[in-house]
């Protein structure tokens, strides 16, 4: 089973699963190991325009249907997460630019994914985390400039980014009703970069801190008014969200794939492994939480399409699918027993890779959260 | 330069065929197109890019190598026809099919076909492509240039490459180059789609019936067999080394290798 897409997508589907076996996979377990961020996956992966995937047909896109846009990116996570994840970052700041720019900074950024650029989501920030309204990073108005000073951190594309969406407070007094949010250009003097910071998983993926010190951009750079910020990056991780689910069940195919294909050639006791029903229920049981956290996914997809509120199914989607790739890949490496502890063999690094979806774009607490303040409302 | 690639369409090679009843069993193997034609094809848009031209690319079968011709239009091609013709043929067969729907299809100063197809492997159709057409014939082509008339090709070898020109109209059939083909775009996929694919029939390309299918294949398949299953080794257990020696030995020179 796998995402129900338009029949006429499945070549999309085809070229890009042909692409990611043959240019991802295998590539990216020495990019694990070093730590290296694959530019030249990337450029590959730009000039097939996998980076506008999610751009708007109006603004030059492919105007794909989400559904198909989530089977590619499921097969992209498959291969690997860091990969899908630095799509899926740069496909996050424009979702905040859909969201609350203008028609001019929606252009350019749309054209900037076009071109194969990156994009970066700047919301986080060492004492605001989950706590985002906590932000300490000030943007002070100046004529027609703003001046931007404090620092970001975990800034998925950070060092690679052609465009950051920043959040920032106007005005401290309001509290998150003083937080605006900005779209600036990378090279603006003032912003700079971390160290790229050396992770558990999703190595292929650049994260680093933001910083910015006097940073000057115009006041054109605001998008929607002032105090508009925090609804702006509330709205944008809600959609988000599903897609980082998709992610997760990608992970957990993967785990379901390898565990499979080894299972079926490792003989005990003068028999394949996978003949042992104890066996055969771990994989059912994967099988069934994969596909129901892909159908999961599919469901606030739909939401969205049909312009349905999708905030608490996003929340599940997200939550339940970074639980299940942890979950699986746990299960993957007892199937590969010694093996699956082994760097050699790939069910480690996916453990290594899951564990992030349980952490970014809103802890699965604050997914709970959401979740729980959906159903149970004010009272 | 106008440019032709011939492709055809063929059981992907990275599958394992096996044989059922004398014939392979090819249910659930995904059709894709020959990967000596996708050489050629990306050989022919890279030279349409750096020189200007067109390339279109002609296929002989039914409906079902349309989605062939639409991954073709995807990666290089601007124009697609396909001859509507299902008959089994042989290579000579299918030379003339090809010759007569080339004709119809436009004016073509370098006609590419793949060595040979991953499938039934002759590798004599751009041969005789060529010599149904009178035309000059390169084979193994690594890359081409255009020089004044004609084209000049760089020749694999066994030792290496030569560099051969000849004048244009020609045929070259294609190696693999030291590139490999490009992956479609997203967008490029989709507007394939929507690109319009030139219907012939042999009728309409004049084609004789007495020169192609299978009443008048000069070639017929016989029968067909699985490669033979390696042999498993002799394995020389004996204590001392100088009698294990003796015994390699004595059998290396029963097979007259020694």
């Amino acid at each position: 089973m796998a995402f129900l897409i338009n029949p006429e997508d499945q070549d999309l589907l085809q070229t890009v699963r042909e692409f990611c076996e043959k240019e991802v996979k295998e590539q990216c377990k020495e990019f694990d190991v070093s730590g290296e961020w694959p530019a030249d996956i990337y450029e590959q992966a730009a000039e097939m325009g996998l980076n506008a995937l999610e751009v708007p047909e109006e603004y030059g896109g492919p105007g794909l249907e989400r559904v198909t846009v989530a089977a590619l990116m499921e097969e992209m996570a498959k291969a690997d997460a860091g990969f899908v994840t630095t799509i899926t970052a740069s496909n996050l700041a424009l979702k905040a630019v859909l969201i609350g720019g203008n028609e001019e900074q929606k252009q350019r950024c749309c054209d900037l994914l076009i071109e194969g650029k990156h994009g970066a989501f700047c919301l986080t920030e060492p004492m605001a985390g989950s706590d985002a309204s906590n932000s300490k990073t000030t943007a002070v108005r100046e004529g027609d400039e703003y001046v931007l000073n404090g620092r970001k951190c975990f800034i998925t594309n950070g060092g690679v980014a052609s465009f950051y969406v920043v959040t920032a407070m106007t005005d401290k007094s309001q509290g998150v009703k003083g937080m605006s949010a900005f779209v600036v250009d990378a090279g603006t003097p003032g912003l700079s970069t971390g160290n790229h910071e050396n992770k558990m998983g999703i190595r292929t993926s650049n994260t680093c801190d933001v910083v910015f010190e006097d940073c000057r951009i115009p006041a054109s750079a605001r998008m929607g008014a002032e105090g508009e910020g925090y609804k702006i990056a509330m709205q944008t991780l809600d959609m988000s969200r599903t897609w980082v689910g998709c992610g997760a069940v990608g992970i957990a195919q993967r785990c379901i794939d390898e565990a499979v294909s080894y299972g079926k050639q490792r003989i005990t006791f003068g028999k394949p492994i996978l003949k042992n029903q104890a066996l055969q229920f771990k994989i059912a049981d994967m099988e069934i939480r994969t596909e129901t956290a892909r159908q999961m996914v599919a469901h606030a997809l739909k939401l969205m399409d049909e312009g349905k509120p999708y905030s608490k199914e996003s929340a599940i989607a997200k939550c339940y699918a970074g639980d299940v790739a942890v979950q699986n890949a746990l299960e993957a490496i007892q199937i590969l027993g010694g093996y699956g502890y082994s760097r050699e063999y790939p069910v480690e690094k996916l453990l290594r890779d899951a564990k992030i979806f349980q952490i970014y774009e809103g802890t699965n607490e604050i997914q709970r959260m959401v979740i729980a303040k959906n159903v149970i409302g004010k009272f | 330069m106008e440019l032709l690639v011939c492709v055809k369409q063929v059981p992907d090679d990275s599958v394992t065929v096996v044989l059922e009843n004398n014939a392979p069993k090819l249910d659930g193997i995904t059709p894709v197109v020959n990967a000596f034609d996708t050489y050629a094809l990306e050989m022919a848009a890279r030279f349409k890019e750096e020189h200007g031209g067109e390339v279109t690319v002609l296929t002989v079968g039914g409906e079902e190598t349309v989605p062939s011709l639409r991954s073709c239009l995807a990666v290089g091609a601007n124009h697609a026809a396909r001859l509507d013709e299902t008959a089994a043929c042989d290579s000579l067969g299918m030379a003339h099919l090809l010759a007569k729907a080339a004709g119809k299809a436009g004016k073509f100063d370098v006609i590419f076909c793949g060595v040979e197809s991953t499938d039934g492997a002759y590798g004599i159709v751009g041969a005789q492509l060529a010599e149904t057409l009178g035309l000059p014939l390169v084979t193994n082509v690594l890359g081409l240039e255009p020089v004044e008339g004609g084209v000049s090709v760089k020749q694999e070898t066994e030792e290496g490459y030569r560099i051969v020109e000849t004048p244009c109209p020609c045929v070259v059939t294609t190696v693999k180059p030291g590139y490999e083909p490009r992956y479609p775009s997203i967008k490029s996929k989709m507007a394939a789609r929507k690109m319009p694919i030139a219907g012939l029939t042999a009728a309409d390309v004049g084609a004789e019936a007495s020169a192609y299918g299978p009443d008048a294949a000069k070639v017929r398949q016989t029968a067909l067999s699985a490669p033979p299953k390696r042999q498993s080794g002799v394995k020389i257990q004996e204590k001392e080394a100088a009698v294990a020696v003796s015994r390699a030995i004595k059998m290396l020179a029963g097979q007259k290798l020694v």
